[in-house]
């Protein structure tokens, strides 16, 4: 008997220490997930064949539901692209193309906007494509039942929708939108079958219902979602390269969380296309026969340090520029990097047409940031050859997020870490996963951080940098971490965000951007990598110069 | 024997409740709110609408105490709850998801065990040089972890050799690499108890009478020191189940299969606290089945634990 008692108790803590495992790792857990936008592959010199199924493996988490309405982050804007589309698109100029709308007005007071529908496309259920659907569709981002956490902020300054008639709709809006197209071609703002998304959330999120030239056929929770062709389609953008259906069958959607695994079974041919391709595998895939490379930048903001101003020391701008003097980043972009990225100087993505690239304000200069502290009276070192200041050492709290912030991207921090030191700064890099990062952010507890954000057009600057973003959500959630908090930024990306003329709109921007940079908020790295690898059996693949989501309409098979 | 079962039965019990009770406080101590899960994870901008929203629909707002008693509740009429993201049935979602890790862990088991009483009874006493290669051989795969060796067979077999699959494919091919990465390190922990047992049977009298009455080396090793190396494995394949469990959400990550463990990582990255919740007691529950069967088989199989 005795010896069943103390069994009894060994498996009894055992389970009790499995459940604190699990615990734990909640605590402390974390899972990875983060050009000119067309395929490096040599193309073939047979024409087109139809058929055949394409599989893509995504890095990214599976997406929760399928309906980018619903929440809205970039691993379901890289499925949805598929199945969804938008009223407009963009080309790789970056004017923004007829979609699902052919043409569109805007009103002498920026009030109102009319945008003429295609009157010959059909939703894959049968439902018509016209103004009633559109009002459904902007009626569902705004229900907070859709829980909508991008879409609804594209649409935030929709007043109303009206029908004209069947194929004319109208956008009554709060204030004039000069990004409201830039919005509108996102495909968190895609339109969906309003019969369709007039079913239970739950029966909507495994299979919405678009207009694209795929169809969600089924859903194999955290094993793949199957895509089929839409053989009635007829709607593809102005700039795609043909017209009618798709030319592949079939598209398998699969969830390979390991980026080794990812690229060993791109290797063995089990997949066709991979997504979040590594600095190293990139560089490996360079010299391999049958393996190519598509390059796509996302557009928004570009990668970058963003330096807190709101406390010190980064409330002293001589501070702010001391760092960015003694921060040595493109030694460490070319070795970690492999020669996949290429270093930014700007807020903004390169793919962003107004982006203002300044270089003159990112000389490193280690003299001068030693002589820039002094001044700021971090004049004293301490044992550890840190600069004091009444008792104070120079540090810095870096919260890194491990789920945004790729391995090779991590080491070019540290890299950072060990260059600023010369000039007496400590930084204190504190990996951590997404929910612990979102919550020292919303307690501001970080002199720096880097965090992705991804839009179109150059409104992420309003987004980023207008002091009305240091406002936290319910959540705690707030943009503009380097806490710019001033009225000269914030007035011209107010004007900014309303004008109608195009030039006044672009001078504006850079004049915010001129402003942002040369107070030395942030320290800018290179675009937002978006790194894609297939075998060159896929032909035709191109991203979408929207967000930069690969789009298989075009592709055909050259098996 | 039915006042053990019955004990083990109370315990089994107290263990789910202890292990609901700690997980359902855990997951409210770490940093990140419940509702912002349900509304897309992490750094989502939900509306202060869509919150309060949320909130209402989840009881969120209702005092801890009540929350912790209405998921009691629940659990005892075995609703395992909705999932904050998918916004499915856990029990459903759980179910579906099972039977890929049970065929993983229980292959990785047999596949362990076939290579520990292989490798035990091959080596052990079998001269200087073939006890140490076999314990060296042991330590060293006890001592590997999962990913790496996972990395490793995925680079050697299919980027090299391109001989089995990188990532999980329907049939028996796809579970060669994620058992063979679960049975090693196993094996080789379970491989270093038997030799032990299996040393000491070797020398013990019954092997001297039983060489004595004329059985061979191979015979004396095969059929009676086996029942002497398999009884500490035996003991230990409770453990080791719920060890495999833990490393299944190593090996379906790397491989791509779908199962609990990736259910378990997914659900914490977005803090999905019901599944989480769920596969916990669904692997404490499946733990504590194994644990009181191999029991069982301890008592059978020996039968000196037979007689209280």
């Amino acid at each position: 008997m005795t010896l069943s008692t103390t069994k009894l108790r060994s498996s009894t803590l055992s389970a009790l220490a499995l459940g604190a495992g699990i615990a734990l790792m909640t605590a402390g857990c974390s899972a990875q997930t983060s050009g000119d936008g067309t395929s490096s592959a040599p193309t073939s010199d047979a024409g087109p064949v139809a058929g055949g199924t394409l599989v893509y493996a995504s890095g990214d988490a599976e997406p929760t539901c399928l309906d980018p309405h619903v929440g809205g982050n970039y691993p379901q804007a890289l499925i949805s692209t598929q199945y969804l589309e938008s009223l407009v698109s963009k080309n790789t100029a970056g004017e923004i193309i007829p979609w699902l709308a052919t043409t569109w007005t805007e009103d002498a007071d920026g009030l109102g906007w009319e945008f003429a529908l295609r009157d010959d496309v059909t939703f894959t259920d049968g439902t018509p494509f016209d103004a009633a659907a559109v009002a459904a569709n902007i009626a569902h981002l705004k229900d907070p039942n859709t829980a909508s956490s991008t879409g609804y902020l594209a649409v935030g300054k929709v007043k109303e929708v009206v029908a004209v008639d069947d194929h004319t709709v109208r956008l009554e809006l709060s204030t004039p939108d000069s990004a409201l197209l830039d919005s509108l071609s996102q495909p968190w703002v895609a339109i969906e079958s309003p019969t369709a998304l007039k079913r239970s959330q739950e029966e909507n999120c495994a299979s919405p219902v678009g207009t694209g030239p795929f169809i969600v056929d089924t859903w194999v929770k955290q094993d793949k979602v199957a895509l089929v062709q839409n053989k009635d389609y007829n709607s593809p953008p102005a700039d795609a390269g043909h017209t009618g259906a798709a030319l592949i069958d079939r598209i398998e959607w699969r969830f390979i969380p390991d980026s080794a695994s990812r690229y060993a079974a791109l290797q063995a041919g089990q997949v066709d296309v991979i997504d979040n391709a590594q600095p190293d595998t990139i560089a490996a895939a360079a010299d391999k026969n049958g393996i190519a490379e598509l390059n796509a930048p996302r557009p928004g903001a570009a990668n970058r340090i963003e330096l807190n101003s709101s406390k010190a020391p980064f409330d002293d701008v001589k501070v702010r520029e001391a760092f960015i003097r003694a921060a040595i980043v493109n030694d460490g972009i070319n070795s970690l990097f492999f020669g996949t990225a290429e270093r930014s100087y700007s807020l903004l993505s390169s793919v962003e047409a107004l982006g203002l690239s300044t270089p003159e304000y990112f000389d490193t200069d280690l003299a001068q940031a030693n002589n820039l502290l002094d001044a700021a009276g971090w004049a004293e070192h301490d044992a550890d050859g840190y600069r004091v200041k009444g008792g104070e050492r120079l540090s810095l709290t870096f919260p890194v997020s491990t789920n945004q912030s790729i391995p090779a991207e991590q080491s070019l921090f540290q890299q950072i870490q060990a260059t600023v030191k010369a000039a007496g700064f400590e930084v204190v890099l504190e990996p951590m996963d997404l929910s612990s990062w979102y919550g020292a952010l919303a307690a501001h507890e970080y002199n720096l951080v880097s965090a992705p954000y991804t839009k179109v057009g150059p409104d992420v600057l309003r987004i980023l940098y207008h002091s009305a973003s240091i406002t936290p959500a319910p959540s705690g959630y707030f943009a503009n971490l380097a806490q710019v908090n001033d009225p000269e930024v914030d007035a011209l990306l107010d004007e900014a965000s309303q004008v109608t003329d195009p030039a006044k709109r672009a001078e504006l921007y850079e004049n915010a951007q001129r402003l942002v940079l040369s107070q030395f908020y942030v320290l800018p790295l290179y675009d937002q990598q978006n790194h894609y690898l297939h075998s060159t059996a896929v032909q035709g693949l191109r991203a979408m110069p929207t967000v930069s989501t690969p789009t298989f309409y075009d592709v055909w098979l050259d098996r | 024997m039915l006042r053990w079962l019955g004990l083990r039965i109370a315990g089994g019990v107290f263990v789910l409740w202890a292990v609901a009770t700690l997980i359902f406080f855990a997951l409210r101590l770490i940093p990140g709110d419940p509702a912002q899960a349900i509304l897309g994870g992490p750094g989502s901008q939900a509306s202060p609408e869509a919150l309060a929203q949320v909130r209402l629909d989840y009881g969120l707002d209702q005092p801890l105490a009540a929350q912790y008693f209405g998921a009691l509740g629940r659990l005892l009429r075995g609703d395992l709850g909705t999932s904050y993201a998918l916004k499915t049935d856990v029990g459903a979602l759980i179910l579906d998801q099972f039977w890929g890790t049970l065929v993983l862990t229980l292959a990785a088991l047999a596949a362990a065990w076939i290579f520990a009483l292989g490798l035990a009874l091959w080596t052990t006493r079998g001269g200087w040089l073939s006890d140490r290669v076999g314990s060296g051989m042991e330590i060293m795969a006890a001592a590997v972890p999962h990913f790496w060796l996972a990395s490793v067979f995925i680079i050697v077999f299919s980027s090299w050799l391109g001989w089995l699959p990188a990532i999980s494919v329907p049939g028996p091919i796809g579970l060669v690499l994620p058992v063979l990465t679960l049975a090693i390190p196993l094996a080789g922990f379970l491989g270093q108890v038997m030799r032990e047992s299996l040393a000491d049977a070797l020398e013990s009298p019954f092997a001297l009478s039983a060489r004595a009455r004329g059985e061979s080396e191979t015979g004396v090793r095969w059929y009676h020191g086996i029942r002497h190396a398999a009884l500490p494995g035996i003991s230990l394949s409770g453990w080791a189940f719920g060890a495999l469990l833990s490393g299944a959400v190593v090996v379906e990550t790397v491989f791509a299969r779908p199962g609990l463990g990736r259910t378990l990582l997914n659900a914490v990255t977005i803090r999905d606290i019901p599944v989480v919740t769920g596969v916990a007691l669904v692997s404490a529950l499946a733990f504590i089945l194994v644990t009181v069967v191999t029991d069982l088989v301890d008592r059978i199989a020996d039968p000196r634990l037979g007689t209280s």
